[in-house]
């Protein structure tokens, strides 16, 4: 399958855009779907610290943990909910280790299936393991087992994949530490695009052969990363309005993953996927509120405004007061997703997705940008340049700029003086960038390279 | 739509407070600054070369060590000058009047004007003493690594960077090769923290003492890293030269564990119980 480039919108309204509701539904074993009327709980566990140590222990841990998920899916009535596992380095390095931890994790499900009629998924996220400076993206060593890993995660019964890839890191990172938006928009925009084509291309092949849909990607590694390193009202570290640029320009680069034929729902922490959503009426995962075991954000209820499958982040595994963690915070995203589910089926479906919104909408610029009437603008602005990946990350991160600006003026959103200098600065420089993607990749190329040492070029075919 | 509607007439207040707006005094010259006053120097050329640092000037830091080598000692220029300028530009981090992009343009613009003195100077700087730094095996994950790379450099420490991935028997050798006053590892994962406490074991084992093990990053936690010995749990990364300063100083990791919040300066609420 090509890539199949976006340039004009799945929703024609933002207001059509609701949780539990997507334009094209997915169904996955065990008879789950996502965005066909109901909004699906999602929990992610890390394995204990230690039980890495063999492929025994780990496949055991892992058997544990869906058992726990289930037990209490069970316990509280959840009709459905979906058990991902993001992959430890092991995981994805062995491929047979990443085969015999999603059989004991499948096989736990089914039989709860069986037993119970417990609708149940199991979402298995590969382990980004390639590094540019050993070996490249491209080919290497570890970008040849990550392959491996899914295709025996698709044979021993993954409902699905998604990964966090990590092309352009290098170069996002420097623009981070810098304060640099050009790196930002070439790292996150450009080659995130180039080497996310190259990913799931390949990752969509390999699951087309079973009964596993290639879910998505997001960019944790990059947006994700400026969201962490501004922090909250008082980090230091990265201006709010800067993360939101980066978070707008991060949707260019995971809409890829769809236009290579991932189906959804998108992996939850894209905080950018309420964009995706509106061009491409995929269902998307969503984590916020019930992330706060890993990190915390400034929009927690926001993003539930259009979810269909709703997360926590990874928690470590271990015992809570309330029972072990998978229990605990399946627990805590399954009363989340009651709620929707409760007010889609009384009719204020969209009462309780604008009071969401509205909690978060003007606590911070990142909040802002991602309310869903303005993440549909953003979207709009990406589809306009569809067909050009650099152009349509500019245009992305312009429009977000345009919308902070709009919401600072109308005196709804407060900023600092340094997050208003550094969008206004980051804008200026972003409109004195060509209009030709060839022209900024050259000016690029002939600056970091030089600057970054670990930026491998090649890995991106440049 | 609501959310117009709501927007017209809600009161924020009683929603949400952006502290960072309101607690935002008015804004002020860096050089202004009560604390910056305090450590920029007043004469010439010293002066010029701090503010080219402040302001990360990399173009006029080089131009004013240039012409401040005229008739200056390199270690002048540097001590006097350049290492002030970096000096008040941690002083406005620590409060939240600089941040992040700041530091690392300034640190640019010192590293620049300062091996234009070093070339002048026929040698590199004595460095006040050596870190090696590294980013646990399977983890590909370094911005973390990165800034305490870069704080440790801007503030006269030798930071041998081992990179990402590191192999434990890497960190080892580099150890063996070194002899770092501190160790630094960072991880994002649950998983590949545990090469923290291998690398400490073997150390152990092979009768290696490094003064601390400062270790970091997303999911690791002050009682994991306590859980072994020569562990210090590193909060921030712009602590990381507090920390080696600590160690040069004479202080044990049981000790730096102990004084973490007074030995960094400040409140750190993941020692709230040792202030």
């Amino acid at each position: 399958m090509g890539v199949r480039r976006y340039t004009k919108m799945a929703y024609k309204d933002p207001d059509d855009m609701v949780f539990g509701h997507a334009k094209f539904p997915v169904l996955e074993h065990w008879n789950v779907q996502f965005g066909a009327g109901y909004v699906v709980p999602e929990v992610k566990v890390a394995p204990e610290a230690g039980t890495e140590r063999s492929k025994d222990t780990l496949v055991k841990e892992m058997a544990s943990i869906a058992e726990q998920a289930a037990a209490r899916a069970v316990d509280i009535g959840l009709p459905a909910f979906m058990l991902e596992q993001e992959h430890v380095f092991q995981q994805t390095y062995h491929p047979d280790w990443g085969y015999a931890c999603t059989l004991a994790q499948a096989e736990v499900l089914k039989k709860y299936y069986d037993e119970y009629g417990v609708r149940a998924c199991l979402r298995q996220t590969v382990g980004d393991l390639r590094i540019e400076e050993k070996g490249g993206l491209r080919g290497s060593e570890y970008d040849n087992r990550i392959a491996e890993t899914i295709e025996e995660c698709c044979k021993a019964g993954a409902s699905d994949i998604a990964a966090e890839t990590m092309g352009g890191k290098s170069v996002l990172d420097y623009g981070v530490m810098r304060g640099d938006i050009k790196a930002i928009l070439f790292g996150i925009g450009y080659l995130g695009s180039v080497d996310m084509e190259y990913f799931w291309t390949r990752a969509v092949n390999i699951c087309s052969k079973y009964d596993t849909r290639p879910a998505g990607d997001t960019n944790c590694s990059g947006a994700n990363t400026c969201m962490y390193v501004a922090g909250g009202l008082l980090g230091k570290d990265m201006s709010h309005t800067a993360a939101a640029l980066a978070r707008a320009i991060s949707a260019a680069r995971s809409l890829v993953a769809v236009e290579c034929g991932a189906t959804g729902p998108l992996k939850d922490c894209g905080y950018e996927n309420t964009i995706i959503k509106a061009i491409t009426g995929v269902p998307i995962c969503q984590e916020g509120k019930n992330a706060v075991c890993a990190h915390a954000d400034v929009m927690g209820n926001l993003t539930c405004q259009v979810v269909d499958c709703w997360s926590n982040e990874s928690v470590f595994h271990r015992e809570e007061m309330g029972g072990p963690t998978p229990a605990v915070w399946l627990q805590a995203t399954g009363y989340e997703a009651a709620l929707m589910n409760t007010a889609i089926q009384t009719g204020n479906a969209k009462t309780l997705r604008d009071l969401y919104t509205f909690t978060d909408m003007y606590r911070d610029p990142q909040g802002t940008l991602l309310a869903y009437p303005n993440a549909f603008r953003v979207g709009k602005a990406i589809v306009e340049y569809g067909k050009d990946i650099y152009l349509r990350a500019r245009a992305a991160a312009l429009e977000a700029s345009k919308i902070m600006m709009e919401a600072y003026e109308a005196k709804l959103l407060q900023l600092t003086r340094f997050e208003l200098d550094t969008l206004r600065k980051y804008t200026s420089i972003l409109e004195s960038l060509p209009m030709e993607a060839e022209i900024f990749v050259d000016q690029c190329m002939r600056e970091y390279p030089r600057k970054i040492p670990t930026f491998d070029p090649k890995s991106y075919g440049l | 739509m609501a959310l117009l509607d709501w927007a017209k007439k809600a009161d924020f207040d009683m929603m949400f407070k952006r502290y960072n707006v309101i607690i935002e005094g008015p804004a002020i010259k860096p050089e202004d600054d009560p604390d910056v006053k305090k450590v920029l120097p007043k004469e010439e050329p010293f002066r010029t070369l701090a503010m080219a640092v402040i302001f990360g000037d990399t173009e006029k830091a080089v131009q004013a060590a240039k012409t401040a080598l005229e008739r200056t000692s390199p270690l002048d220029v540097i001590e006097k000058g350049l290492a002030k300028g970096m000096d008040a530009v941690s002083a406005l981090y620590a409060k939240g009047a600089y941040f992040l992009p700041d530091i690392m343009l300034s640190a640019d613009a010192m590293t620049a004007a300062m091996a234009v003195a070093e070339q002048k100077l026929g040698r590199a700087r004595e460095k006040k003493g050596t870190v090696v730094s590294f980013v646990a095996e399977g983890d590909p994950h370094d911005i973390g690594k990165n800034l305490v790379v870069m704080f440790l450099k801007a503030n006269g420490f030798e930071a041998v960077d081992l990179g990402r991935d590191v192999p434990d028997k890497e960190v080892i050798e580099a150890v063996k090769k070194y002899k770092p006053v501190m160790l630094t590892g960072t991880a994002l994962m649950t998983t590949t923290m545990t090469a923290f406490p291998r690398v400490a074991k073997a150390l152990q084992e092979q009768g290696i003492s490094v003064p601390v093990f400062g270790c970091g990053g997303g999911a690791v936690k002050r009682d994991f890293v306590e859980s072994y010995d020569m562990g210090v749990y590193g909060v921030k990364a712009f602590h990381a030269p507090k920390l080696a300063e600590a160690a040069l100083a004479g202080k044990s990791w049981k000790e730096i564990r102990k004084e973490y919040p007074k030995i960094v300066g400040e409140f750190v609420a993941e020692y709230a119980d040792r202030m």
